[in-house]
């Protein structure tokens, strides 16, 4: 469904676009305020939040494009309704390459699990995953404390 | 880390005389750049600012002397002057890449016996030693040498005289990408690596059709080939000698299918252990082996995986803060995966913070968020904020409602704009230009909810 552009180079993609905080932010408000919109009456704070969280990782995600991999994963993820199962399955090229101890190997298995998409990379790849999307999570947050900070300067 | 080699090897003070600069910059190996000026310096340009290349070893150069002063880092050096004598021991020190010192000529005696292009050599030789920041496209330098290949099946020296082209023309192609050096990227590239993966390897000698893939370099020969691999092997002895292997390539600029990062073995054998720099470009990446490591071309590959693996460690440490001082691989792994955790932890506290703020809050805020995130990058934030002047308190929903559904409108004006100019990318853009209808029309909805216009349409 997405383009696979991959960078064809050999060191990691310092693309400067890469986290594109308007973009984000317009996706989140939009997101935020459609919530708002759609909120019903009896709906529990547990709902809400869950929206919002999974509003969150959406702009994450479409702010990153399709040009990561974890990005699209965490979109497919989103669309498809159905949870994934076997998301933790490591695949077996994934698995041959981590020749690692075994401290090393319970660690990239955790960080499979945190990353989205994590499971079905090599070790190399995962890293990069991880950086951008260390680099996206933080854009993300910042957003979210942006908000709450104006709503909270707002309300007083 | 690049520069500080190309400092070592003194070369950015060198290549004044009509070196282009990216020749040192560009090249994260700048193996080439040493051997780049050791060409230019013993063929044409008189490098005579360069501490590695004296005028006189110039001179001796030119005058075909090729038992002196060698430095050890450029090896190419000793290969041009090798060849520019047509005596002996030439085409054995072209075979070694380099790394043929010229302290065994007598060893070369079963050398090659013909080699007939050395005065075209020579010749292509200086031409392309006048590079100066020139257009090579014209140049067809490789012609000649292609030619020469299919009939010296024996070329082990021809070979090596590509190699070194191809590092020479390796840095051309940086500037501008010839097709004629493509292919002949394609065959040095895979005769560079043969040369560098294993020294028993069979040089496989048709460098005419690109053999570009050959990393495992082992395979095809012919029978020539192993007379070359003989001779090799004794060069080999010979250059073990020597502290470096001063011969570097970079890397093609038109990918390649194989890569492997270039190595780069610094001149005093001190630093043999992590001179290697990873090749930035894309495509094809050469790998050398380094002194005392095994030139398998599983290790090698091994060795590649675990640097650009070195490498993105270094960039996650950047990232994840409180990590400079963290050395090891799996304390960083550690801390990174700490790190995702708490920002995951954090958005999802944030979301119920929202959660807990959002039925209080109306159109507004996003305004007044929007503009805030934005910087007030365009006149519509501007705007934005003057509107946003007006519920100093809290007056009725719907009021407020407008001066924030305009708001929006402007921030997705701005949003969109910023957008537009920060991601070029077109899909994106559709994708952002088709969010703004359902949005406009949430707003138009709302807005006819309100008394009055805001006072002040953009």
């Amino acid at each position: 469904m997405d383009s696979k552009r991959r960078p064809i180079h050999g060191g990691i993609s310092r693309n400067p676009n890469s986290t594109s905080k308007p973009a984000m932010a317009f996706h989140f408000l939009r997101a935020l305020s459609h919530i708002r919109l759609t909120t019903r009456r009896g709906s529990s704070l547990a709902r809400r939040t869950l929206r919002i969280r999974r509003a969150a990782y959406a702009s994450m995600a479409c702010s990153a494009g399709t040009r990561r991999a974890w990005s699209r994963a965490l979109l497919r993820k989103l669309r498809s309704p159905a949870p994934r199962r076997g998301a933790s399955v490591l695949p077996r090229r994934a698995a041959r390459t981590t020749s690692s101890p075994d401290t090393d190997l319970r660690q990239a298995l955790a960080l499979r699990r945190l990353v989205p998409g994590g499971a079905a990379m090599e070790h190399c790849e995962l890293l990069e995953e991880t950086a951008d999307y260390i680099r996206c999570l933080n854009a993300q947050v910042w957003l979210m404390q942006a908000v709450v900070h104006g709503l909270g300067d707002l309300s007083n | 880390m690049d520069m500080s080699e190309n400092n070592k090897f003194g070369m950015e003070k060198s290549n004044g005389d009509g070196m282009p600069p990216e020749w040192q910059f560009s090249n994260p190996a700048m193996s080439l750049v040493p051997a780049n000026t050791c060409i230019a310096a013993g063929l044409a340009t008189p490098l005579t600012s360069s501490p590695y290349l004296p005028a006189p070893m110039v001179d001796a150069l030119a005058a075909g002397h090729w038992n002196h002063n060698l430095r050890g880092e450029c090896n190419i050096l000793s290969t041009t002057t090798a060849i520019s004598s047509t005596p002996i021991g030439k085409p054995i020190t072209m075979s070694s890449r380099g790394m043929i010192l010229s302290t065994a000529p007598g060893i070369f005696p079963t050398s090659l016996p013909h080699f007939p292009a050395d005065s075209a050599f020579i010749e292509r030789a200086a031409r392309f030693s006048c590079f100066g920041g020139g257009n090579f496209s014209g140049m067809n330098l490789f012609a000649p040498s292609q030619s020469m290949a299919p009939s010296h099946r024996d070329g082990m020296g021809v070979q090596d005289l590509k190699t070194e082209f191809h590092m020479t023309e390796n840095k051309v192609g940086l500037l501008n990408g010839s097709p004629v050096k493509n292919e002949i990227d394609k065959r040095i590239s895979h005769i560079v690596i043969a040369n560098s993966e294993s020294h028993d390897a069979n040089l496989t000698e048709d460098g005419q059709e690109g053999n570009t893939d050959s990393t495992d370099a082992a395979g095809n020969s012919s029978p020539s080939d192993l007379a070359v691999n003989k001779r090799r092997k004794i060069i080999q002895d010979v250059a073990t000698d020597q502290a470096d292997r001063g011969l570097k390539e970079t890397t093609k600029e038109n990918a390649e299918s194989k890569q492997k990062v270039e190595q780069n073995t610094s001149r005093n054998t001190g630093k043999n252990g992590k001179d290697s720099t990873e090749a930035a470009k894309e495509g094809y990446v050469h790998v050398r082996a380094r002194r005392g490591q095994a030139t398998n071309s599983h290790s090698l590959a091994e060795r590649v995986r675990r640097e650009k693996i070195s490498e993105r460690m270094k960039y996650l440490q950047e990232l994840v803060p409180g990590c400079s001082k963290v050395t090891g691989k799996a304390v960083m792994l550690d801390e990174i995966i700490n790190y995702v955790q708490s920002l995951q932890r954090q958005v999802e506290f944030l979301s119920m913070k929202l959660a807990a703020v959002n039925p209080q809050l109306d159109f507004s805020i996003e305004g007044l968020l929007a503009k805030n995130i934005l910087h007030g990058g365009s006149s519509s934030a501007i705007v934005l904020s003057q509107e946003m002047i007006y519920p100093q308190a809290y007056p009725p929903h719907q009021g407020l409602m407008h001066t924030g559904i305009s708001a929006m409108a402007n921030s997705s004006d701005t949003f969109r704009r910023a957008m537009n100019t920060q991601l070029p990318t077109s899909e994106y853009k559709e994708s952002s230009l088709q969010m703004h209808n359902p949005w406009n029309d949430q707003l138009l909805n709302h807005m006819t909810y309100g008394a009055n216009p805001p006072a002040n349409a953009q």
